[in-house]
């Protein structure tokens, strides 16, 4: 993968962030640096190797019951604006 | 829409939200239809931090089912996969779905002149409901979110690109819905988002592609056209209408020479027409990741076996089977087994009525004739569905028995019935009351003649004087009098002696 401005731009789209020329050309090499740093995961062989996550039969699983939620002024609280109990989220976001 | 240049290439997406009482990863409540907004929420639906989904056995279930029910193979383990997205529906910035392994892959549905190949059936959760709105003064763009679907379970059917018309996607989305029914999988009301449907669709030049699996390719230098995604479809018809809609629109385009873009499209149900809504000029990122706090789950063969019980006899077998074995037109076949609880009244009765007669195509065709008679003119007249009109089985045997011996005649009968059905009457004791009349109006019957013959002179010498019309106003009297349960044919003959 190459790392560079235009890959930058591409996260920064993907996350919603607004990223000025200036702070994309610092972020782009701290960016290549980190990402470099975890490649070298990449160098282990686990040829063989099953992956160690857990496995969990399927009469293990949660039973369908349903039980109370939060009450909605709990749901409510958190949100900036809200309208008819509703969580209202300004901006357009087609 | 068949087309001598060009082939229409159709795959459809299906979402099917499953009928668990708990959600997918948590156990709020899934039934959200009308329900305060916001109520059915906890810290797992919002996203909250440190929220840990916990994956919904019966969930599970119902998507293997659906797999088992399209002939698919079954994944001995599942895993899920976190898909990224940033939309204020999804507070946790990713909706849990299945990327590389779906639990169910490789199905097939039969439909009447074709085969659809599935590809692929997954479990993930649905998303918040979210409406847009313009604030009035301020004229800024808001969104209201209701959180109560968040996490509603759904399952996505996806077919290879192989359908070819509107016709067969229809047949097809049809089918769905009837599987999903008749194994109480989903209620897969279109009109309430419990079913959806997104046909892509692609036009190309015969001869110039071939598919190959899940992919459409070119043959030699030719340069495929784009394909396009139909959203906001609201039911089964419009799947048929929006694609027909469409092909016509790719169609003028490429004649006209112009450039097809990868686009999606919104029906627009009431003007008919779909609408641009996104180009698609990149593939979506979804940066997919294994999803870390759900661990693999293992499915043995005793689990799928467990889960196979519930498989009853699909319609298509039920057609089959009415068609073959009990002689019945494709027509009554097809109206017989769309519907599972008209399919398990037919059934039965059937069986009841054959273990009297000892002929099947016989008891099959009275069975049809009286649920597709009588019953469904009844049922579709109060609005009701067959399993709130309480039938009884046992009575409906003895009609059709009297019916079918001629001891009643058809309007009689109908009658019966519908008077049983309007006023919740008991219809062996209607039966018996009409058996004790029509016995005593027996013996009756040749002096109501006379009666009739005594005081309808002129109708009498008319007939005498050849208007064989008359006779049919004799006979109406003598129907009027016995109310109508007098065989009309007795009745010609008494008249006929007794006129001599």
């Amino acid at each position: 993968m190459k790392i560079d401005i235009n890959f930058l731009k591409h996260m920064a789209k993907l996350s919603r962030i607004k990223l000025s020329q200036k702070e994309l050309e610092k972020f782009t090499p701290q960016m290549k640096t980190i990402l470099e740093s975890v490649d070298v995961l990449q160098e282990v062989d686990t040829a063989g190797i099953k992956p160690m996550k857990k496995r969990v039969s399927f009469s293990d699983l949660r039973e369908d019951i349903a039980t109370i939620s939060l009450t909605q002024e709990e749901v409510l609280r958190n949100a900036n604006h809200t309208e008819m109990n509703l969580v209202k989220i300004y901006g357009k976001i087609f | 829409m068949e087309n001598n240049k060009y082939d229409i290439i159709i795959g459809l997406e299906i979402h099917i939200q499953t009928k668990t009482k708990s959600k997918m990863f948590c156990t709020c409540p899934t039934g959200y239809f009308q329900k305060e907004p916001n109520t059915h929420v906890c810290p797992v639906c919002l996203g909250l931090p440190g929220a840990l989904p916990v994956p919904n056995k019966r969930a599970i279930e119902l998507c293997i089912l659906m797999g088992l029910a399209t002939h698919c193979t079954i994944s001995n383990e599942i895993y899920f996969d976190r898909k990224h997205y940033f939309y204020p529906d999804l507070p946790k910035g990713y909706q849990i779905s299945q990327y590389k392994n779906p639990i169910c892959s490789n199905g097939l549905v039969k439909l009447s002149n074709t085969t659809v190949e599935i590809e692929r059936i997954h479990q993930e959760e649905d998303v918040a409901k979210s409406t847009h709105h313009t604030e009035a003064g301020t004229n800024k763009e808001y969104s209201l979110i209701d959180y109560n679907k968040s996490g509603v379970p759904l399952i996505e059917i996806v077919t290879k690109p192989c359908i070819r018309s509107s016709s067969q996607a229809k047949e097809y989305a049809t089918r769905i819905r009837q599987i999903a029914r008749y194994l109480n999988i989903s209620d897969a009301d279109m009109e309430k988002g419990q079913m959806r449907c997104e046909p892509n669709i692609s036009i190309q030049e015969k001869g110039k592609w071939k598919q190959e699996g899940r992919e459409v390719v070119p043959i030699g230098n030719y340069k495929l056209n784009a394909k396009i995604e139909i959203k906001n479809i609201g039911s089964i018809t419009a799947v048929e209408k929006s694609i027909n809609y469409e092909v016509d629109r790719l169609i003028e385009e490429i004649e006209a020479g112009n450039n097809i873009k990868q686009q999606t499209r919104g029906w627009n149900a009431n003007k008919g027409i779909t609408e641009f809504q996104r180009s698609k000029e990149t593939s979506d990122d979804y940066r997919y990741m294994a999803e870390p706090d759900i661990p693999v789950i293992k499915i043995s063969k005793e689990d799928t076996d467990r889960i196979s019980k519930e498989l009853i006899e699909l319609p298509d077998k039920k057609l089959d089977r009415y068609i073959n074995t009990y002689q019945l037109s494709e027509y009554d076949a097809n109206v017989l087994s769309a519907n599972k609880d008209v399919a398990v009244l037919f059934d039965k009765l059937v069986v009841d009525i054959e273990n009297e007669l000892k002929d099947l195509p016989t008891s099959a065709k009275l069975a049809s004739n009286c649920i597709t008679g009588t019953i469904f003119a009844w049922i579709n007249e109060k609005g009701i569905s067959i399993s709130s009109a309480n039938l009884d089985i046992a009575d409906l045997v003895a009609w059709n028995l009297a019916l079918n011996s001629k001891e009643i005649t058809k309007s009689k009968a109908e009658k019966l019935l519908r008077e049983s059905l309007d006023n919740k009457k008991d219809l062996s004791k209607l039966l018996d009351d009409f058996r004790k009349q029509s016995s005593e109006s027996a013996t009756n019957l040749t002096d109501i003649v006379k009666d009739v013959i005594l005081k309808n002179e002129k109708a009498v010498n008319d007939f005498k004087n050849g208007n064989k019309a008359s006779m049919g106003f004799l006979i109406g009297q003598v129907m009027q009098i016995t109310q109508g349960s007098a065989d009309p044919n007795e009745t010609k003959s008494i008249l006929i002696k007794e006129l001599e």
